[in-house]
């Protein structure tokens, strides 16, 4: 491992691969990123976490060149500076790559095409590309990662494994020996274990040969377990760079993530009644089997776990935002069959079910829709007659979730579009309490949101369990967990391996998620799955 | 963290109203609602000024207002499925091409009672937006590539139904429905103010027009709402052929005749119209009003030119160019919305 000096401030002098120094990037009214210092050594595995919406996107988008960053900030490679907005021709030839999350393979192309796309050589009269030469040039640098395949295979008939090494390929090929920095941006999210052992070899064999990784992963273990050295960024700001990863853990890295001021709300006292607001049996979906939960009225229960560990699922199929394999949900009297086909939600808005999703500008609200049209959307039918939808309810509908939630600015008829991130995430919520729902089921419902709309939005849904909805909130956010839920359950492929209750940290959330117990500690109450 | 109370209930704050915009605001905001309104009064100016006597008279107002029904029916035709997000249904002036083909073939070669085979000619346009409905909503297939090949198959269907001539219809009472004199207009100049009327009343304030806006949005924000969003892209589509199909008949009453070889010279003008509308009353948004207001906008341009001495080519020119400025405006007034 090459030793990485540093000033003390975590921002190197000299000797670096990668050196950013203080950037930032505003859109609008909005400041994404501010000052970012980031430097990576040769031959280091530097990760990078934060949270959904922390700029980390934004970053990797400014270093290969797809935004413009503002005056004043710098980025260089191996000590030489780059123009801003970076060019592709020059990102190149400083040696940086980037492989993104869904590894950008194009499946209807053979791995020569795929991995030589944008730097084909075309000779001859009529330009024709050399498919001789195209071929071999793909087939050595998959020989120089150890990785011996066909290259006139079609990149969507290979396995996991595969995939990623023709993406890594396609990353390094234009990289002198002992050079180069690649970033991984989520790349590894779809890899399955084995897939990640071997992606994880060929990483560790280029920074062997001197190559620089930036690795982007919410997968905090990972990020633990493989990187030397990791930075954090928090609403657009690193609150940690160059942290030696042997000093942290994951529950560590979280509090940095989110952020300590996050954590200041108190427990309340729980509003949950002995009667069931909602019961969902044998539910089978993605990786999750036969689950039956019970949610009882004013209850609010937290489902949480790793990325893809099934507690997502739930979510979605208890919101009815899609099918399940199978299973049953029972809110209000009705039965709704969440194995069956169904063109909308309307079963589940009727019955008492909101669902406020995690992708809110793609799913929660239509952007160029008005705040009070956003609002009441889902009673528009069954508060308005066929002939009117009646002005006097939505008005008063939307006045009463514009002071609940404090949207701001205070305006029914502004398009919903033009407000901030967490005033739209209170636009979504308010369209669901407006409704007095009996279920509702909430995803990250506080992801990218600033601290005021966090409070204001954790305060809606405890008033709403007090009201005698039953809550489900399917998170990440450990902190959110702790200061909202009356118990937790905490998923790992598929299975509840936790039911955490009564007085919730979130420590013991975080600790139960990965599997690890820290020291004065109570181990979580272990249950059978299902 | 905020000085709030820690968990307080929501703050009892009452709603503040939005800040007054300053009047520059509200002028520009005003200028974007007219302008077109306003180009077309200085249109009607500059004829009036260059033509005097010829152009501000009685039978240049008969002619801007009593001629445009077919283009009214189908332009709020494409309306109905453009503001559910279908972009863009190219099959309208075929449907209405193929009822109206359907309506004297019928009488006149068939010897049918006028009003059955005007009814079966509306049962056919809504034939088409069936098909129009599963192709696009059920299968699953591309609409501009659906409406295109259906255009096309119906031209050529009502091409051969009146082996390329014009079936003329024996003169009769049937012609009153669309020519009957109020107000000194046809009664089917009222029939499209009627229809646009309705059409901006269901958009504004019923649950209907609330959730056909809100598919045209974002079908999964919609879904995700308990909007049943295939049911109206479907619908819209049967709602677009009806409308062709009505307008069909209208027409046929109006003309007495039909080619179908004119069908296709309709595409232009209702697509210039519908883009048009959007830099009217509502910038950025398809509406009926603003389609309305487009339509006879146009047909004033036109008609002042011709009168100027310049030849029928100026009508494409004018369509043309109308379309690409209109599509202009509301991309860039839409951009400012959002």
């Amino acid at each position: 491992m090459t030793p990485v000096e540093t000033d003390g401030t975590g921002t190197s002098v000299t000797h670096q691969r990668l050196q950013v120094a203080d950037l930032s990037k505003t859109f609008g009214p909005a400041r994404v990123l501010r000052g970012v210092h980031l430097s990576i050594a040769p031959g280091e595995l530097h990760g990078l976490v934060g949270q959904n919406g922390c700029g980390k996107s934004t970053l990797v988008k400014i270093l290969t060149g797809v935004y413009t960053p503002d005056p004043g900030g710098s980025i260089a490679v191996d000590g030489r500076l780059l123009r801003t907005p970076v060019q592709p021709a020059e990102q190149r030839s400083a040696g940086v790559s980037v492989v993104h999350q869904n590894l950008g393979l194009v499946d209807d192309y053979t791995i020569w095409e795929n991995v030589r796309l944008g730097r084909y050589h075309a000779r001859g009269p009529f330009r024709k590309i050399d498919r001789r030469a195209e071929r071999d040039a793909a087939a050595q640098v998959l020989g120089r990662l150890g990785r011996d395949i066909d290259v006139g295979q079609l990149a969507g008939a290979l396995s996991a494994e595969d995939r990623a090494t023709v993406a890594i390929a396609r990353a390094v090929q234009s990289h002198r020996p002992g050079g180069g920095l690649i970033i991984f941006d989520e790349s590894t999210r779809a890899l399955g274990q084995a897939a990640r052992s071997r992606f994880f070899e060929i990483v560790r064999s280029l920074i062997t040969a001197g190559a620089s990784v930036l690795l982007i992963s919410h997968q905090l273990e990972e990020i633990v377990e493989v990187t030397d050295r990791v930075s954090v960024l928090r609403d657009g700001e690193v609150v940690e760079t160059g942290l030696t990863t042997r000093d942290v853990d994951e529950a560590a890295l979280t509090r940095l993530m989110l952020g300590r001021h996050l954590v200041t709300h108190g427990r309340v006292d729980s509003h949950a009644k002995d009667e069931v607001a909602a019961s969902i049996r044998s539910l089978s979906a993605g990786q999750v089997r036969g689950l039956d939960l019970d949610v009882r009225r004013g209850e609010i229960v937290g489902l949480t776990g790793l990325m893809g560990s099934g507690f997502e699922d739930v979510a979605e199929v208890a919101g009815g935002a899609r099918r399940a394999g199978a299973g049953q949900l029972t809110v209000g009297g009705r039965r709704i069959d969440l194995g069956g086909r169904r063109a909308s939600t309307e079963g589940f808005v009727q019955a008492g079910v909101g669902y406020v999703p995690e992708r809110r500008l793609a799913e929660g609200l239509a952007a160029e829709m008005t705040v009070a049209e956003n609002l009441t959307l889902p009673r528009i039918r069954s508060r308005g007659r066929r002939l009117a939808a009646g002005r006097a309810w939505q008005a008063e509908e939307t006045a009463a979730m514009i002071a609940k939630l404090d949207i701001r600015p205070p305006s029914p008829s502004a398009p919903v579009g033009t407000l901030s991130g967490g005033n739209q995430q209170k636009v979504v919520l308010g369209k669901w309490l407006a409704g007095r729902p009996d279920l509702l089921v909430l995803r990250e419902p506080t992801q990218a949101v600033d601290v005021g709309a966090r409070h204001d939005i954790i305060v809606a849904i405890r008033d709403a369990a007090r009201d005698g909805c039953g809550v489900l909130i399917a998170s990440i956010d450990a902190a959110d967990l702790a200061v909202l839920c009356d118990r937790v359950l905490v998923f790992r492929d598929g299975q509840v391996i936790a039911e955490l209750a009564g007085d919730l940290d979130q420590d013991a959330i975080i600790h139960a998620t990965f599997g690890v117990t820290p020291p004065g500690h109570q181990v979580p109450q272990e249950r059978e799955a299902g | 963290m905020t000085a709030r109370q820690e968990d307080s209930i929501a703050p009892e704050v009452p709603v503040t109203p939005p800040s007054r915009p300053g009047l520059g605001y509200q002028a520009r905001h005003a200028g974007s609602r007219y302008a077109v309104l306003g180009v077309w009064a200085l249109l009607i100016v500059i004829y009036t000024i260059a033509k005097p006597g010829v152009f501000l008279t009685r039978s240049s107002f008969e002619s801007i207002f009593n001629g445009q029904y077919a283009l009214v029916f189908m332009a709020m035709a494409l309306l109905c499925t453009i503001i559910v997000g279908e972009f863009v249904d190219l099959s309208v002036p075929s449907v209405f091409g193929f009822a109206a083909t359907i309506l004297p073939v019928l009488v006149v070669n068939h010897h049918w009672g006028i009003w059955p085979a005007a009814i079966v000619a509306i049962i056919g346009a809504l034939a088409c937006g069936v098909i129009n409905g599963l192709l696009v909503v059920v299968a699953g297939v591309n609409t501009i590539v659906v409406t295109l090949g259906m255009g096309t198959l119906l031209t050529g269907v009502a091409l051969w139904m009146s082996s390329l001539n014009t079936v003329v219809l024996p003169v009769g009472r049937f012609s009153k429905i669309a020519i009957f004199p109020v107000g000194g207009l046809y009664v089917s100049f009222f029939y499209g103010v009627l229809l646009a009327l309705a059409f901006a009343y269901v958009l504004a304030f019923t649950p209907l027009g609330r959730h056909m806006r809100f598919v045209g949005a974002s079908r999964e924000v919609s879904r995700l709402s308990g909007v049943r969003v295939n049911r109206i892209r479907f619908g819209s589509f049967m709602a677009a052929s009806a409308l062709s199909g009505i307008g069909a008949v209208v027409t046929v009453a109006a003309l007495g005749s039909y080619n179908a070889t004119t069908s296709d010279s309709y595409l232009l003008p209702v697509f210039a119209s519908v883009f048009l509308g959007t830099a009217v009353i509502q910038p950025g948004r398809f509406n009926p009003i603003g389609t309305w207001i487009g339509i006879y906008f146009l047909t004033t341009g036109i008609t002042g030119l011709e009168e100027l001495g310049l030849q029928t080519w100026v009508s494409d020119v004018f369509y043309g160019g109308v379309l690409v400025v209109a599509v202009t405006i509301a991309t860039l007034l839409r951009r400012r919305t959002v």
